[in-house]
This record gives C-alpha cells, structure tokens and sequence, in this order.
C-alpha cells in the first residue's frame, strides 16, 4: 500500500480522468446514442418510420465504427478531433473518439432492447391516435426501460475499457497510470493495485445497472 | 356508422380483402366470423386505418378517414377504441396509467384524468385494482383494463379484435357482460371479430360472414343473450352423462 500513498496525487488525477474521459461517453451515448438507436429501431421494415434508405445509411454507419479496432479508430480520428477542437492530445481531445464509439455502441444496444418491445403495444397505442413521438416517450421507452439500462450499463463498461487506451493522445486515466507508472517502471504492485480499482469500479456499475432494471421492470 | 366502401387490401401477393362494401349502422354490436385467413382481422384493421386500403373509401362517424391528413386521423382514432385478443397493455404501467394514457395522448387536465380513469375502471369493475400491474392480473381483468382503456375518450365505435379468444368460458362470459354493457348503456357501435360461433350468436345482431377476403353473407340476427355459466360440479356430471348417452 505504500506505493499507493507515494503516488497518491498521480493516481487522483488518473481516476478524475477516467471520471471526465468515461462521463462524456455516457453523455453523449444518451445524448445521440438513444436517438440514433431509436431511428434504426424505428426505420426497419415493418415499423413506424420505416425507410430503407434512412436505414441502410444509420447501419451501415454504425457497424464501419464498431468494426474498427478502437486504436485504430482513434488515430484514424485524430484530424477529425484537431478540426473540432484545436487539439487531438489530452483528455479532452480523448473524449471525441470516445464519444463516437459510445454512440455507435449504445445505439446498436438501443435497438435491440426497443425490438423486446411487443410490436401490440405500439399497434395499440397508434390505434389510441399517439403521435410517433408520444409512440416514443409513452410507451416504446417506457415498455424498454429495464433493457434500455441493462444496455447502458454493459456499454459503460465498455466505455471503461476503451478509456484505457487514450494514453496514445495523452488522455491519461488509470489504464495509462497503470501503464506508464506500473508496467514501464515494472512498478507490478502499483499496476496490480490500479487493476483492483477498476475492477471494483465495473462490480460498482454492474451492480447498480442490475439493481435498477430489476426494480424498474414490471413486466 | 361506419361504411366501408369498395375497399380492397393486399399483402405482396395475397389479397387479403377483395373490394368489400358493408354499412355497419349505429347502436349494432356487428360480427365479422370466418375461418382463420377469411379477412376478418384485416377487415376491422380498415376500420381505423391501421391497415391502409389499396383502394375504397373507410367511414367512420361521419368522417371519410381515408382522406383526412396524418394529424386529422390521429384525432379520429380518439373516437375509435380498441381491443385485442392479447390485450396490448403496458405492462411497466399500473392499471391507472394504462388508462390514463389514453386521456394524456387526448389532452385532457390532469384533474379530468384523475376522476375519468377511476370512472372507467369502476365500469369495468376493476376501480381496487388501480395500482397493480398487468403481470399481478388475470387475463380477463387484463383485458377489461383494455377496454376501460378504449372507453377512457368516450368512443362512438369500439372495435373488438378476438377479445375472448384467449379466454376460458367464465372469463369470455364476463367480458362479453361488459361489451353488452358498453353497448346498452352508452350506446357504443361495436364490430365484434370472432372465429368462435356461439359468442358471436351471443351478443351479435347482425353478422358478416367472410370468406376469401370477401363477405358472403350478412345475417341479421336475434342475440342470444350471456348465459351465467354453470360452475356446479353436478352440472358438469350431468352434462358428461347425457352426451355419453
């Protein structure tokens, strides 16, 4: 534990790195993840909005995104990020190939737990006059809730792991601390320790998704 | 009523209705009966456009909804309840919400919601149920939470898509009792879909009978009227002897 306390100021900043690299992810796979999985939930054949072209273009998307290795991707990203931004190094250049991939991830999850939806529930509803949008918010997300977070809470784990790797552009974190500190200064307890954190944080998130799904789902 | 005319509908290749023409006429409690594939579904899914005709005209109270623009027919289907065979609740929504819903999509105050839900719920003799959710109720309790549900924005017309198919006899009995009801006491026009003969010879004055997409023939006819249905054991032994005999 000693080692802790020698880098305790170090290892402070990583963890708030994580926090900020982790919380724009999660911003924004709500923020137009939830969106853009609800539109290709919504555009597939047979459903509301259906539009193939609408589709075809939304999926194609999503699955060039998840089919990059995610260092590749953020190299890939990295003039992208230096036009939206100034910059393509630290943390908060870090969280725009960040937040590409959580959109991407979180909206395919989207739309798997809306297809759980029974189609009659939105029959029912259309027959009661509900506009898309009251379609959407009064009864698609309501009927979805408990998969909508069971989807969101494996896709932060997700976003954990990939924050790990943004050492490359200087985002730091703890996976770079452990990297940088614990591996190329063959500092084994130090990287050890910084493991047992993470893994205590992803019991944490898992813990909590299952908890509230389970209280939320009435079905 | 409602008029449908000339109304045809296919699926790919299948002709699910083959130009139907029928008048349904106000206060009537109308049968569609047919063998499965016989169009009857597709007949009453016209009625509200839930299926879109490929061509003819759909009447419903006096509004032509084949040509009201997409905002116009929302608000027609406020005046088109609906049930079904699996009833279609909500199942993350308490009773209460699953009615109030309905009121919510058709604006009403939050005050009006309130004393109309409970209305409703005490016409289908669920009002202690209000709070629990669809999973904690029976299927016939679900399916007149359904029909509260329909009735919530005061409808001219309720349509009924196999509502006791899924039923055991008891519980058909019941919801066939609320459907009279509804049609007695408030007037309702209800169009009642059934592949079941003695339900619909039960609550029925007139029936369609459909065949092929098309309709054969329409019986006017004298309801029978909701039998209670005899729980008795010693009913059920004397039943078993004489069809043994």
């Amino acid at each position: 534990m000693q080692i802790m306390l020698q880098y305790e100021a170090e290892i402070w900043q990583s963890i708030g790195e994580t926090f900020v690299m982790v919380g724009v992810s999660i911003l924004a796979a709500i923020l137009i993840g939830l969106p853009v999985g609800t539109f290709l939930f919504l555009c597939r054949k047979g459903q509301l909005l259906e539009n193939r072209y609408v589709f075809s273009v939304l999926n194609l998307l999503v699955n060039v995104i998840r089919s990059f290795p995610f260092l590749l991707l953020v190299v890939f990203l990295i003039p992208f990020t230096r036009l939206l931004l100034g910059t393509a190094i630290g943390t908060a250049a870090a969280t725009v190939p960040l937040s590409i991939i959580a959109i991407a991830h979180y909206s395919r999850l989207v739309e798997q737990s809306l297809l759980d939806v029974p189609k009659g529930v939105l029959e029912a509803a259309v027959s009661m006059g509900a506009s898309v949008r009251e379609i959407i918010f009064k009864f698609l997300y309501i009927e979805a809730r408990s998969g909508l977070v069971l989807g969101l809470t494996t896709s932060i784990i997700s976003f954990i792991s990939y924050s790990t790797i943004m050492g490359v552009v200087g985002g730091g974190g703890i996976g770079d601390f452990a990297i940088r500190y614990g591996y190329q200064q063959f500092q084994t307890e130090l990287m050890m320790y910084m493991i047992i954190i993470m893994v205590i944080l992803v019991q944490l998130i898992q813990f909590t998704g299952t908890t509230v799904s389970r209280v939320i789902d009435k079905r | 009523m409602i008029t449908l005319q000339n109304v045809s509908k296919s699926f790919s290749q299948f002709e699910a209705i083959k130009s139907v023409n029928l008048t349904i006429e106000k206060g009537e409690i109308h049968g569609l009966i047919g063998a499965s594939g016989a169009g009857k579904s597709t007949l009453l899914r016209l009625m509200n456009l839930l299926e879109l005709p490929d061509t003819g005209d759909v009447e419903v109270n006096g509004q032509t909804l084949t040509r009201l623009s997409a905002k116009e027919l929302r608000r027609a289907r406020k005046s088109i309840g609906m049930i079904f065979q699996h009833f279609h609740l909500v199942a993350n929504k308490t009773v209460f919400d699953n009615v109030a819903v309905a009121l919510q999509l058709a604006g009403s105050r939050k005050s009006d919601i309130r004393l109309r839900v409970l209305e409703c719920l005490q016409f289908v003799g669920l009002e202690k149920m209000a709070e629990k959710y669809p999973a904690q109720l029976s299927g016939g309790q679900k399916q007149r939470v359904a029909i509260a549900r329909a009735l919530a924005n005061n409808p001219q017309v309720l349509l009924c898509d196999e509502p006791t198919s899924s039923l055991d006899p008891n519980t058909t009995a019941e919801i066939l009792t609320v459907l009279n009801n509804i049609n007695q006491q408030l007037g309702v026009t209800i169009v009642f879909v059934s592949h079941e003969m003695d339900v619909v010879k039960k609550i029925c004055s007139r029936v369609s009978v459909m065949s092929e997409g098309e309709i054969y023939e329409t019986v006017t006819i004298e309801p029978l009227g909701i039998q209670a249905i005899d729980n008795r054991p010693e009913y059920f032994v004397q039943q078993l002897k004489r069809d043994g005999e």
